[in-house]
Protein backbone atom coordinates (compact mmCIF):
# COMPACT_ATOMS: atom_id res chain seq x y z
CA UNK A 1 0.00 0.00 0.00
CA UNK A 2 2.97 1.97 0.66
CA UNK A 3 4.21 1.57 -2.60
CA UNK A 4 4.53 5.41 -3.64
CA UNK A 5 7.43 7.28 -2.35
CA UNK A 6 6.29 9.77 0.07
CA UNK A 7 8.08 12.68 -1.35
CA UNK A 8 7.10 12.24 -5.43
CA UNK A 9 3.33 12.53 -4.14
CA UNK A 10 3.79 15.62 -1.96
CA UNK A 11 4.66 17.09 -4.82
CA UNK A 12 2.47 16.32 -7.48
CA UNK A 13 0.89 18.62 -9.74
CA UNK A 14 -2.55 20.38 -8.19
CA UNK A 15 -4.52 18.71 -10.51
CA UNK A 16 -2.76 15.21 -9.48
CA UNK A 17 -3.61 16.41 -6.00
CA UNK A 18 -7.24 17.33 -6.50
CA UNK A 19 -7.41 13.57 -8.16
CA UNK A 20 -6.03 11.88 -5.06
CA UNK A 21 -8.94 11.24 -3.47
CA UNK A 22 -10.98 10.17 -6.19
CA UNK A 23 -8.25 7.65 -6.75
CA UNK A 24 -8.95 6.44 -3.16
CA UNK A 25 -12.31 5.87 -4.06
CA UNK A 26 -11.88 4.11 -6.80
CA UNK A 27 -11.41 0.65 -5.70
CA UNK A 28 -14.79 0.85 -3.38
CA UNK A 29 -16.64 2.00 -6.33
CA UNK A 30 -16.04 0.01 -9.18
CA UNK A 31 -16.71 -3.09 -6.85
CA UNK A 32 -20.14 -0.99 -5.36
CA UNK A 33 -21.30 -0.15 -8.98
CA UNK A 34 -20.09 -4.09 -10.15
CA UNK A 35 -22.78 -5.03 -7.11
CA UNK A 36 -25.12 -2.11 -7.74
CA UNK A 37 -25.71 -1.37 -11.32
CA UNK A 38 -24.57 -4.69 -13.11
CA UNK A 39 -27.44 -6.63 -11.38
CA UNK A 40 -30.11 -3.19 -11.56
CA UNK A 41 -29.25 -3.00 -15.68
CA UNK A 42 -28.95 -6.61 -15.72
CA UNK A 43 -32.52 -7.01 -14.16
CA UNK A 44 -33.64 -4.43 -16.14
CA UNK A 45 -33.18 -6.34 -19.04
CA UNK A 46 -34.38 -9.36 -17.88
CA UNK A 47 -37.17 -7.90 -16.67
CA UNK A 48 -38.55 -7.30 -20.27
CA UNK A 49 -38.32 -11.01 -21.10
CA UNK A 50 -40.35 -14.20 -20.61
CA UNK A 51 -37.59 -16.70 -19.69
CA UNK A 52 -38.17 -19.80 -19.84
CA UNK A 53 -34.78 -21.67 -18.89
CA UNK A 54 -32.50 -20.93 -21.68
CA UNK A 55 -35.55 -19.31 -24.30
CA UNK A 56 -35.82 -15.61 -23.74
CA UNK A 57 -38.73 -14.14 -25.01
CA UNK A 58 -39.03 -10.45 -25.62
CA UNK A 59 -42.81 -9.31 -23.66
CA UNK A 60 -41.46 -5.69 -23.32
CA UNK A 61 -43.56 -4.29 -20.09
CA UNK A 62 -45.57 -7.83 -20.11
CA UNK A 63 -44.26 -8.95 -16.48
CA UNK A 64 -45.11 -5.57 -15.39
CA UNK A 65 -48.46 -5.53 -16.47
CA UNK A 66 -48.80 -8.66 -15.15
CA UNK A 67 -47.03 -8.03 -12.11
CA UNK A 68 -49.39 -5.12 -11.29
CA UNK A 69 -52.27 -6.99 -11.73
CA UNK A 70 -51.11 -9.91 -9.68
CA UNK A 71 -52.64 -10.48 -6.15
CA UNK A 72 -49.72 -12.35 -4.96
CA UNK A 73 -47.51 -9.44 -5.50
CA UNK A 74 -49.37 -6.75 -3.81
CA UNK A 75 -50.42 -9.53 -0.83
CA UNK A 76 -46.50 -9.99 -0.30
CA UNK A 77 -45.96 -5.69 -0.62
CA UNK A 78 -48.69 -5.68 2.12
CA UNK A 79 -47.59 -8.51 3.93
CA UNK A 80 -44.00 -7.24 4.78
CA UNK A 81 -44.91 -3.76 5.63
CA UNK A 82 -47.79 -5.67 8.11
CA UNK A 83 -45.05 -8.57 10.03
CA UNK A 84 -42.32 -5.66 9.47
CA UNK A 85 -44.14 -2.80 10.80
CA UNK A 86 -45.40 -4.52 14.03
CA UNK A 87 -42.37 -6.43 14.62
CA UNK A 88 -40.05 -2.83 14.50
CA UNK A 89 -42.98 -1.42 16.59
CA UNK A 90 -42.94 -3.87 19.55
CA UNK A 91 -38.95 -4.05 19.05
CA UNK A 92 -38.31 -1.10 19.61
CA UNK A 93 -40.66 -0.39 22.53
CA UNK A 94 -38.61 -3.19 24.20
CA UNK A 95 -35.45 -1.90 23.79
CA UNK A 96 -36.50 1.62 24.80
CA UNK A 97 -38.32 0.30 27.75
CA UNK A 98 -35.42 -2.10 28.62
CA UNK A 99 -32.48 -0.03 28.22
CA UNK A 100 -34.06 3.04 29.98
CA UNK A 101 -34.32 0.43 33.33
CA UNK A 102 -30.92 -0.72 32.12
CA UNK A 103 -28.60 2.15 31.28
CA UNK A 104 -27.50 2.83 34.72
CA UNK A 105 -27.84 -0.57 36.50
CA UNK A 106 -24.24 -0.85 37.88
CA UNK A 107 -24.65 -4.73 36.23
CA UNK A 108 -25.00 -3.26 32.16
CA UNK A 109 -21.85 -5.19 31.47
CA UNK A 110 -23.31 -8.21 32.25
CA UNK A 111 -26.94 -7.02 31.02
CA UNK A 112 -25.66 -6.24 28.11
CA UNK A 113 -23.96 -9.71 27.13
CA UNK A 114 -27.04 -11.32 28.71
CA UNK A 115 -29.42 -9.84 26.23
CA UNK A 116 -26.96 -9.33 22.80
CA UNK A 117 -27.05 -13.65 22.73
CA UNK A 118 -30.08 -13.82 20.68
CA UNK A 119 -28.51 -11.58 18.30
CA UNK A 120 -25.73 -13.46 18.08
CA UNK A 121 -27.07 -16.80 16.57
CA UNK A 122 -27.49 -17.60 13.33
CA UNK A 123 -30.77 -16.32 11.90
CA UNK A 124 -31.76 -20.04 10.00
CA UNK A 125 -30.38 -21.33 13.64
CA UNK A 126 -33.18 -18.99 15.12
CA UNK A 127 -35.60 -19.44 12.48
CA UNK A 128 -35.14 -23.42 13.17
CA UNK A 129 -35.28 -22.54 17.60
CA UNK A 130 -38.98 -21.12 16.51
CA UNK A 131 -39.67 -23.12 13.95
CA UNK A 132 -39.58 -25.95 16.45
CA UNK A 133 -41.20 -24.26 19.54
CA UNK A 134 -44.37 -23.44 17.93
CA UNK A 135 -44.93 -25.49 15.68
CA UNK A 136 -43.20 -29.26 15.29
CA UNK A 137 -42.23 -29.41 19.38
CA UNK A 138 -45.26 -27.85 20.19
CA UNK A 139 -43.53 -26.10 23.61
CA UNK A 140 -45.46 -23.00 23.13
CA UNK A 141 -48.87 -24.72 23.04
CA UNK A 142 -48.04 -26.65 26.00
CA UNK A 143 -47.00 -23.76 28.05
CA UNK A 144 -49.96 -21.41 27.28
CA UNK A 145 -51.66 -24.82 28.32
CA UNK A 146 -49.96 -25.00 31.29
CA UNK A 147 -50.81 -21.28 32.37
CA UNK A 148 -54.66 -21.99 31.63
CA UNK A 149 -54.86 -19.77 28.34
CA UNK A 150 -55.67 -22.03 25.88
CA UNK A 151 -57.42 -25.53 26.02
CA UNK A 152 -56.27 -26.93 22.87
CA UNK A 153 -52.93 -27.34 21.10
CA UNK A 154 -52.59 -24.39 18.55
CA UNK A 155 -51.89 -24.71 15.02
CA UNK A 156 -49.53 -21.88 14.31
CA UNK A 157 -49.70 -22.41 10.82
CA UNK A 158 -53.89 -22.91 10.33
CA UNK A 159 -54.67 -18.85 10.69
CA UNK A 160 -52.88 -16.17 9.02
CA UNK A 161 -52.49 -13.87 12.17
CA UNK A 162 -51.33 -16.55 14.63
CA UNK A 163 -48.39 -17.63 11.14
CA UNK A 164 -47.32 -13.78 10.99
CA UNK A 165 -47.37 -13.83 14.80
CA UNK A 166 -44.29 -16.78 14.64
CA UNK A 167 -42.67 -14.96 12.11
CA UNK A 168 -42.74 -11.23 14.34
CA UNK A 169 -41.65 -13.29 17.24
CA UNK A 170 -38.72 -15.00 15.77
CA UNK A 171 -37.83 -11.07 14.56
CA UNK A 172 -38.42 -9.50 18.26
CA UNK A 173 -36.57 -12.00 19.80
CA UNK A 174 -33.45 -11.78 17.76
CA UNK A 175 -32.99 -8.22 16.64
CA UNK A 176 -34.24 -6.41 19.87
CA UNK A 177 -30.76 -6.37 21.24
CA UNK A 178 -29.63 -4.72 18.02
CA UNK A 179 -31.77 -1.80 19.19
CA UNK A 180 -30.98 -2.17 23.15
CA UNK A 181 -27.43 -1.65 22.26
CA UNK A 182 -27.94 1.30 20.60
CA UNK A 183 -30.42 2.79 22.61
CA UNK A 184 -28.00 2.05 25.93
CA UNK A 185 -25.02 3.83 24.47
CA UNK A 186 -27.21 6.83 23.27
CA UNK A 187 -28.71 6.89 27.06
CA UNK A 188 -25.17 6.65 28.52
CA UNK A 189 -24.06 9.72 26.23
CA UNK A 190 -26.80 11.76 27.40
CA UNK A 191 -26.27 15.12 29.72
CA UNK A 192 -27.04 13.16 33.22
CA UNK A 193 -27.81 16.63 34.69
CA UNK A 194 -31.08 17.47 33.71
CA UNK A 195 -32.44 14.25 34.54
CA UNK A 196 -31.02 14.58 38.04
CA UNK A 197 -32.73 17.75 38.51
CA UNK A 198 -36.02 16.49 36.91
CA UNK A 199 -35.83 13.97 39.67
CA UNK A 200 -34.93 16.24 42.48
CA UNK A 201 -38.01 17.99 41.84
CA UNK A 202 -40.08 15.15 42.40
CA UNK A 203 -41.02 14.22 38.47
CA UNK A 204 -42.28 10.52 37.88
CA UNK A 205 -40.24 7.92 36.45
CA UNK A 206 -42.75 7.79 33.33
CA UNK A 207 -42.61 11.28 33.10
CA UNK A 208 -38.73 11.77 33.06
CA UNK A 209 -38.52 9.52 30.50
CA UNK A 210 -41.20 10.33 28.48
CA UNK A 211 -40.65 14.80 28.64
CA UNK A 212 -36.65 14.37 28.88
CA UNK A 213 -34.44 11.17 28.16
CA UNK A 214 -36.75 10.27 25.04
CA UNK A 215 -36.83 14.08 23.09
CA UNK A 216 -33.12 13.82 23.95
CA UNK A 217 -32.42 10.38 22.13
CA UNK A 218 -34.76 11.23 18.95
CA UNK A 219 -32.04 11.59 16.56
CA UNK A 220 -30.45 8.08 17.60
CA UNK A 221 -33.86 6.45 17.66
CA UNK A 222 -34.37 7.64 13.92
CA UNK A 223 -31.07 6.10 13.25
CA UNK A 224 -31.31 2.81 14.68
CA UNK A 225 -35.08 2.28 13.36
CA UNK A 226 -34.20 3.39 10.23
CA UNK A 227 -31.21 0.51 9.78
CA UNK A 228 -33.79 -1.97 11.62
CA UNK A 229 -36.52 -1.23 9.27
CA UNK A 230 -34.27 -1.23 6.34
CA UNK A 231 -33.09 -4.78 7.32
CA UNK A 232 -36.63 -5.77 8.28
CA UNK A 233 -38.18 -5.03 4.57
CA UNK A 234 -35.73 -7.82 3.68
CA UNK A 235 -36.88 -10.62 5.61
CA UNK A 236 -36.52 -14.03 4.27
CA UNK A 237 -34.71 -16.43 6.33
CA UNK A 238 -37.80 -16.59 8.73
CA UNK A 239 -40.19 -17.34 6.09
CA UNK A 240 -38.26 -19.44 3.93
CA UNK A 241 -37.75 -21.63 6.94
CA UNK A 242 -41.16 -20.89 9.16
CA UNK A 243 -43.45 -20.55 6.93
CA UNK A 244 -42.81 -20.89 3.50
CA UNK A 245 -45.40 -18.49 2.97
CA UNK A 246 -48.55 -20.47 4.21
CA UNK A 247 -51.19 -20.08 5.06
CA UNK A 248 -52.01 -19.11 1.32
CA UNK A 249 -49.72 -17.01 0.88
CA UNK A 250 -50.33 -14.72 4.07
CA UNK A 251 -46.73 -14.63 5.50
CA UNK A 252 -45.16 -14.35 1.99
CA UNK A 253 -42.79 -11.36 2.09
CA UNK A 254 -41.32 -9.02 -0.92
CA UNK A 255 -38.30 -10.85 -0.50
CA UNK A 256 -39.23 -14.30 -0.71
CA UNK A 257 -42.13 -13.68 -3.54
CA UNK A 258 -38.44 -12.62 -5.48
CA UNK A 259 -37.03 -16.12 -4.40
CA UNK A 260 -40.17 -18.27 -5.14
CA UNK A 261 -41.19 -16.70 -8.45
CA UNK A 262 -37.06 -16.72 -9.84
CA UNK A 263 -36.00 -20.09 -7.84
CA UNK A 264 -38.91 -21.84 -7.32
CA UNK A 265 -41.20 -21.65 -10.39
CA UNK A 266 -38.06 -20.74 -12.77
CA UNK A 267 -39.80 -17.33 -13.74
CA UNK A 268 -36.77 -15.20 -14.21
CA UNK A 269 -37.75 -12.47 -15.97
CA UNK A 270 -40.91 -11.89 -13.52
CA UNK A 271 -38.64 -12.16 -10.73
CA UNK A 272 -36.86 -9.75 -11.86
CA UNK A 273 -39.61 -7.45 -12.63
CA UNK A 274 -40.38 -7.58 -9.33
CA UNK A 275 -37.00 -6.76 -8.37
CA UNK A 276 -36.66 -3.59 -10.37
CA UNK A 277 -39.90 -2.36 -8.79
CA UNK A 278 -38.59 -3.14 -5.22
CA UNK A 279 -35.04 -1.32 -6.13
CA UNK A 280 -37.74 1.52 -7.02
CA UNK A 281 -39.08 1.33 -4.10
CA UNK A 282 -35.83 0.83 -1.88
CA UNK A 283 -34.10 4.35 -3.67
CA UNK A 284 -37.06 6.37 -2.92
CA UNK A 285 -37.13 5.51 0.84
CA UNK A 286 -33.69 5.31 0.50
CA UNK A 287 -33.11 8.92 -0.80
CA UNK A 288 -35.85 10.25 1.58
CA UNK A 289 -35.78 8.68 5.05
CA UNK A 290 -32.44 7.67 5.00
CA UNK A 291 -30.51 10.43 3.95
CA UNK A 292 -32.67 12.38 6.12
CA UNK A 293 -32.29 9.91 8.94
CA UNK A 294 -28.51 10.25 8.73
CA UNK A 295 -28.22 13.77 8.70
CA UNK A 296 -30.24 14.35 11.80
CA UNK A 297 -27.47 11.32 13.39
CA UNK A 298 -24.97 13.81 12.90
CA UNK A 299 -26.67 16.81 14.38
CA UNK B 1 -45.19 -1.11 44.33
CA UNK B 2 -43.28 1.13 41.79
CA UNK B 3 -46.34 3.82 42.49
CA UNK B 4 -45.50 4.30 46.31
CA UNK B 5 -41.89 5.70 45.17
CA UNK B 6 -42.50 7.05 42.15
CA UNK B 7 -41.89 10.61 43.13
CA UNK B 8 -38.22 8.91 43.98
CA UNK B 9 -37.80 7.76 40.33
CA UNK B 10 -38.42 4.50 39.52
CA UNK B 11 -37.92 1.79 41.96
CA UNK B 12 -35.20 -0.75 42.16
CA UNK B 13 -37.60 -3.83 42.55
CA UNK B 14 -39.67 -2.53 39.40
CA UNK B 15 -36.00 -1.94 37.68
CA UNK B 16 -35.37 -5.49 38.39
CA UNK B 17 -38.50 -6.97 37.47
CA UNK B 18 -38.47 -5.43 33.74
CA UNK B 19 -34.61 -6.59 33.49
CA UNK B 20 -34.99 -9.60 35.08
CA UNK B 21 -38.20 -10.63 32.62
CA UNK B 22 -36.49 -9.65 29.84
CA UNK B 23 -33.02 -11.68 30.37
CA UNK B 24 -35.33 -14.31 30.72
CA UNK B 25 -37.34 -14.28 27.30
CA UNK B 26 -33.74 -13.84 26.03
CA UNK B 27 -32.26 -16.98 28.33
CA UNK B 28 -34.90 -19.21 28.16
CA UNK B 29 -35.11 -20.20 24.00
CA UNK B 30 -31.10 -20.58 24.28
CA UNK B 31 -31.18 -23.02 27.25
CA UNK B 32 -33.97 -24.79 26.10
CA UNK B 33 -32.34 -25.31 22.45
CA UNK B 34 -28.99 -25.96 24.61
CA UNK B 35 -31.17 -29.23 25.87
CA UNK B 36 -32.35 -29.99 22.41
CA UNK B 37 -28.27 -30.53 20.80
CA UNK B 38 -28.05 -32.67 23.89
CA UNK B 39 -31.17 -35.45 23.25
CA UNK B 40 -31.83 -38.28 21.02
CA UNK B 41 -33.95 -37.40 18.15
CA UNK B 42 -36.67 -39.31 19.43
CA UNK B 43 -37.28 -36.99 22.46
CA UNK B 44 -37.60 -33.99 20.05
CA UNK B 45 -40.90 -34.05 17.75
CA UNK B 46 -43.47 -35.70 20.27
CA UNK B 47 -46.79 -34.97 21.01
CA UNK B 48 -46.18 -33.75 24.91
CA UNK B 49 -42.86 -31.29 25.18
CA UNK B 50 -40.01 -33.03 26.71
CA UNK B 51 -38.00 -30.52 28.78
CA UNK B 52 -35.94 -32.54 31.12
CA UNK B 53 -34.81 -34.73 28.37
CA UNK B 54 -32.09 -38.27 28.31
CA UNK B 55 -29.15 -36.70 27.71
CA UNK B 56 -27.40 -38.02 24.91
CA UNK B 57 -24.83 -37.17 22.10
CA UNK B 58 -26.59 -38.56 19.46
CA UNK B 59 -26.06 -35.30 17.67
CA UNK B 60 -22.36 -34.75 17.80
CA UNK B 61 -22.21 -38.74 16.57
CA UNK B 62 -24.37 -37.76 14.00
CA UNK B 63 -22.20 -34.53 12.43
CA UNK B 64 -18.87 -36.40 12.96
CA UNK B 65 -20.01 -39.90 11.00
CA UNK B 66 -22.26 -38.60 8.75
CA UNK B 67 -21.95 -34.76 8.11
CA UNK B 68 -18.41 -32.70 6.68
CA UNK B 69 -18.96 -30.92 9.62
CA UNK B 70 -15.05 -29.94 9.25
CA UNK B 71 -15.55 -29.09 5.54
CA UNK B 72 -18.49 -26.58 6.76
CA UNK B 73 -16.37 -24.50 9.10
CA UNK B 74 -13.43 -24.73 6.87
CA UNK B 75 -15.68 -23.43 3.59
CA UNK B 76 -17.14 -20.81 6.49
CA UNK B 77 -13.71 -19.51 7.76
CA UNK B 78 -12.25 -19.01 4.30
CA UNK B 79 -14.64 -17.24 2.77
CA UNK B 80 -16.32 -14.97 5.56
CA UNK B 81 -12.25 -14.16 6.53
CA UNK B 82 -11.43 -13.55 3.02
CA UNK B 83 -14.46 -11.60 2.06
CA UNK B 84 -12.91 -9.16 5.16
CA UNK B 85 -9.59 -8.78 4.20
CA UNK B 86 -11.31 -7.72 0.59
CA UNK B 87 -13.37 -5.10 2.43
CA UNK B 88 -10.50 -3.68 4.31
CA UNK B 89 -8.37 -3.48 1.24
CA UNK B 90 -11.14 -1.50 -0.23
CA UNK B 91 -12.49 0.26 2.43
CA UNK B 92 -9.52 2.03 4.28
CA UNK B 93 -8.52 3.81 1.11
CA UNK B 94 -11.63 5.38 0.28
CA UNK B 95 -12.99 5.91 4.25
CA UNK B 96 -9.90 7.90 4.18
CA UNK B 97 -10.56 9.66 1.45
CA UNK B 98 -14.54 10.66 2.76
CA UNK B 99 -12.63 11.83 6.04
CA UNK B 100 -9.48 13.37 4.92
CA UNK B 101 -10.34 15.19 2.14
CA UNK B 102 -12.24 18.18 0.20
CA UNK B 103 -13.81 17.23 -2.69
CA UNK B 104 -16.64 17.74 -5.41
CA UNK B 105 -19.39 15.29 -4.70
CA UNK B 106 -17.87 13.83 -1.81
CA UNK B 107 -21.37 14.25 0.33
CA UNK B 108 -23.12 11.68 -2.81
CA UNK B 109 -20.60 9.45 -3.25
CA UNK B 110 -20.68 8.63 0.40
CA UNK B 111 -24.24 8.04 0.45
CA UNK B 112 -24.14 5.99 -2.72
CA UNK B 113 -21.43 3.92 -0.45
CA UNK B 114 -24.17 4.09 2.41
CA UNK B 115 -27.17 3.21 0.19
CA UNK B 116 -26.17 -0.34 -1.39
CA UNK B 117 -26.42 -1.53 2.47
CA UNK B 118 -29.89 -0.97 1.96
CA UNK B 119 -30.50 -2.95 -0.93
CA UNK B 120 -32.61 -6.52 -0.63
CA UNK B 121 -30.03 -9.09 -0.93
CA UNK B 122 -33.46 -10.41 -2.88
CA UNK B 123 -32.89 -7.69 -5.36
CA UNK B 124 -29.73 -8.52 -6.64
CA UNK B 125 -30.35 -12.22 -6.26
CA UNK B 126 -31.59 -13.05 -10.11
CA UNK B 127 -28.90 -10.97 -11.88
CA UNK B 128 -25.89 -12.29 -9.35
CA UNK B 129 -26.78 -16.11 -10.03
CA UNK B 130 -27.16 -15.57 -13.54
CA UNK B 131 -23.18 -13.42 -13.45
CA UNK B 132 -22.11 -16.42 -11.39
CA UNK B 133 -23.43 -18.73 -13.37
CA UNK B 134 -22.14 -17.54 -16.91
CA UNK B 135 -18.46 -16.96 -15.11
CA UNK B 136 -18.56 -20.42 -13.67
CA UNK B 137 -18.63 -19.55 -9.88
CA UNK B 138 -21.98 -21.43 -8.60
CA UNK B 139 -20.63 -23.65 -6.22
CA UNK B 140 -17.49 -21.94 -5.24
CA UNK B 141 -16.19 -20.35 -1.74
CA UNK B 142 -14.88 -17.86 -4.32
CA UNK B 143 -18.40 -16.54 -5.36
CA UNK B 144 -19.42 -16.05 -1.08
CA UNK B 145 -16.01 -14.73 -0.84
CA UNK B 146 -17.09 -11.75 -3.74
CA UNK B 147 -20.42 -11.56 -2.38
CA UNK B 148 -20.26 -11.16 1.35
CA UNK B 149 -17.46 -8.72 0.53
CA UNK B 150 -19.72 -6.75 -1.63
CA UNK B 151 -22.72 -6.85 1.06
CA UNK B 152 -20.37 -5.28 3.78
CA UNK B 153 -18.37 -2.86 2.11
CA UNK B 154 -20.69 -0.19 2.54
CA UNK B 155 -20.39 -0.72 6.20
CA UNK B 156 -17.04 -1.34 6.75
CA UNK B 157 -16.43 2.13 4.71
CA UNK B 158 -18.03 4.01 6.99
CA UNK B 159 -17.56 2.49 10.40
CA UNK B 160 -13.80 2.92 9.57
CA UNK B 161 -14.85 6.77 8.12
CA UNK B 162 -16.23 7.73 11.32
CA UNK B 163 -13.16 6.62 13.71
CA UNK B 164 -10.98 8.57 11.00
CA UNK B 165 -12.78 11.33 11.25
CA UNK B 166 -12.14 11.83 15.15
CA UNK B 167 -8.11 11.72 14.74
CA UNK B 168 -6.99 14.37 15.31
CA UNK B 169 -5.79 16.94 12.71
CA UNK B 170 -2.12 17.83 14.27
CA UNK B 171 -0.98 14.24 14.57
CA UNK B 172 -1.33 14.72 10.35
CA UNK B 173 -0.30 18.23 10.38
CA UNK B 174 3.13 17.11 12.22
CA UNK B 175 4.36 14.33 10.19
CA UNK B 176 3.68 16.43 6.96
CA UNK B 177 5.73 19.15 8.48
CA UNK B 178 8.30 16.83 8.82
CA UNK B 179 7.76 15.58 5.05
CA UNK B 180 5.50 12.46 5.02
CA UNK B 181 3.32 11.88 1.56
CA UNK B 182 -0.21 11.42 2.20
CA UNK B 183 0.11 7.54 1.68
CA UNK B 184 2.57 7.09 4.35
CA UNK B 185 0.51 8.96 6.42
CA UNK B 186 -2.35 6.98 5.83
CA UNK B 187 -0.25 3.60 6.52
CA UNK B 188 2.14 5.22 9.37
CA UNK B 189 -0.24 7.53 11.53
CA UNK B 190 -4.14 6.91 10.11
CA UNK B 191 -4.50 3.04 10.51
CA UNK B 192 -2.53 2.57 13.21
CA UNK B 193 -4.97 5.67 15.22
CA UNK B 194 -8.06 4.04 14.07
CA UNK B 195 -7.09 0.44 14.42
CA UNK B 196 -10.14 -0.22 17.05
CA UNK B 197 -12.36 1.27 14.37
CA UNK B 198 -10.84 -1.15 11.72
CA UNK B 199 -11.10 -4.23 14.45
CA UNK B 200 -14.87 -3.29 15.02
CA UNK B 201 -15.49 -3.06 11.42
CA UNK B 202 -13.96 -6.02 10.61
CA UNK B 203 -15.94 -8.35 13.18
CA UNK B 204 -19.10 -6.84 12.56
CA UNK B 205 -18.54 -7.37 8.85
CA UNK B 206 -17.54 -11.54 10.13
CA UNK B 207 -21.03 -11.96 11.69
CA UNK B 208 -23.31 -10.54 9.09
CA UNK B 209 -20.99 -12.81 6.33
CA UNK B 210 -21.54 -15.95 9.21
CA UNK B 211 -25.39 -15.13 8.72
CA UNK B 212 -25.48 -14.11 5.34
CA UNK B 213 -28.20 -16.95 3.42
CA UNK B 214 -30.23 -16.12 0.84
CA UNK B 215 -26.91 -15.66 -1.43
CA UNK B 216 -25.02 -18.78 0.01
CA UNK B 217 -28.77 -20.78 -0.41
CA UNK B 218 -28.38 -19.65 -4.24
CA UNK B 219 -24.54 -20.14 -4.80
CA UNK B 220 -23.60 -22.61 -2.81
CA UNK B 221 -26.16 -25.40 -4.62
CA UNK B 222 -23.96 -28.47 -4.15
CA UNK B 223 -22.59 -29.76 -0.69
CA UNK B 224 -18.71 -28.94 -2.25
CA UNK B 225 -19.21 -24.91 -0.79
CA UNK B 226 -21.88 -25.10 2.03
CA UNK B 227 -21.17 -23.06 4.79
CA UNK B 228 -22.77 -23.65 8.19
CA UNK B 229 -25.14 -21.52 7.54
CA UNK B 230 -26.65 -23.23 4.71
CA UNK B 231 -25.61 -26.52 6.40
CA UNK B 232 -27.74 -26.17 8.94
CA UNK B 233 -30.63 -25.70 6.54
CA UNK B 234 -30.25 -28.88 4.60
CA UNK B 235 -30.43 -30.74 7.92
CA UNK B 236 -33.75 -30.68 6.86
CA UNK B 237 -32.65 -33.90 6.01
CA UNK B 238 -35.10 -34.68 3.77
CA UNK B 239 -37.12 -38.25 4.06
CA UNK B 240 -35.93 -37.78 7.62
CA UNK B 241 -37.41 -34.73 8.57
CA UNK B 242 -35.90 -32.30 10.36
CA UNK B 243 -32.67 -33.04 12.45
CA UNK B 244 -33.27 -30.47 15.09
CA UNK B 245 -30.40 -31.75 17.62
CA UNK B 246 -27.69 -31.79 14.74
CA UNK B 247 -29.28 -27.86 14.26
CA UNK B 248 -28.73 -26.91 17.81
CA UNK B 249 -25.65 -28.21 18.22
CA UNK B 250 -24.00 -26.48 14.81
CA UNK B 251 -25.84 -23.25 15.85
CA UNK B 252 -24.15 -23.58 19.00
CA UNK B 253 -20.53 -24.34 17.54
CA UNK B 254 -20.55 -21.11 15.15
CA UNK B 255 -22.10 -19.16 18.29
CA UNK B 256 -19.17 -19.04 20.72
CA UNK B 257 -16.27 -17.79 18.57
CA UNK B 258 -18.94 -15.46 17.94
CA UNK B 259 -19.76 -14.14 21.44
CA UNK B 260 -16.25 -14.10 21.69
CA UNK B 261 -15.53 -11.85 19.24
CA UNK B 262 -18.02 -9.51 20.33
CA UNK B 263 -17.38 -9.43 23.76
CA UNK B 264 -14.17 -7.82 22.84
CA UNK B 265 -15.30 -5.07 20.70
CA UNK B 266 -18.24 -4.56 23.44
CA UNK B 267 -17.52 -1.22 23.64
CA UNK B 268 -17.47 -0.33 20.26
CA UNK B 269 -20.47 -1.95 19.10
CA UNK B 270 -23.30 0.61 19.54
CA UNK B 271 -20.98 2.47 16.88
CA UNK B 272 -20.38 -0.18 14.76
CA UNK B 273 -24.44 -1.28 14.27
CA UNK B 274 -24.65 2.26 13.21
CA UNK B 275 -22.32 2.34 11.12
CA UNK B 276 -20.74 4.99 12.75
CA UNK B 277 -23.42 7.55 13.36
CA UNK B 278 -23.80 7.02 17.06
CA UNK B 279 -20.95 6.82 19.58
CA UNK B 280 -21.28 4.43 22.31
Amino acid sequence: MAKATPDRLRRRSPRMRAAFPYLLLTPALLYLLAITLYPGLFAIYQSLFVVKFLNWTWTGFGNYAAILKDREFWAALGNTAIIGGISLALQTAIALTVAYFAYRDPFIRGWRILYIMPMLFMPSAVAFIWKLAFNDGRVISDLLMSLGLIERNVDWLGNIWLARLTLITADVWQWTPFLFIIFVAGLQGQDQEIEEAARLDGASWPAIFWNISLPMLRPIIVVAVTLRGIDITTMFTNVYVMTQGSPGGATETMSYFIYRQGFRMFNFGYASAASVLMLIMTIIIAQTVVRRAFHSGKA
Amino acid sequence: MARMRKSRGESLLLRYLVLGSWALVCLLPILWFGTIALRPRTEIVTPQPIYWPTWSLDAWHLLMSDWPIALYLRNSVLAVGGSVIIDLILAIPAAYALARYDFKGREDIGFYILSTRMMAPAIVAVPIFFLFKSVGLLDSIWALMLIYAAINLSLVTWIIRSYMLDIPKELEDAARTDGAGDLRILWEIIIPACLPGIITAAVIAAIFAINEFLFTLLIASTSGAYTMSVALANFTGGSDGVIYNAIALVSFIAFVPVLILVILIQKHLSRGLTMGAVKG
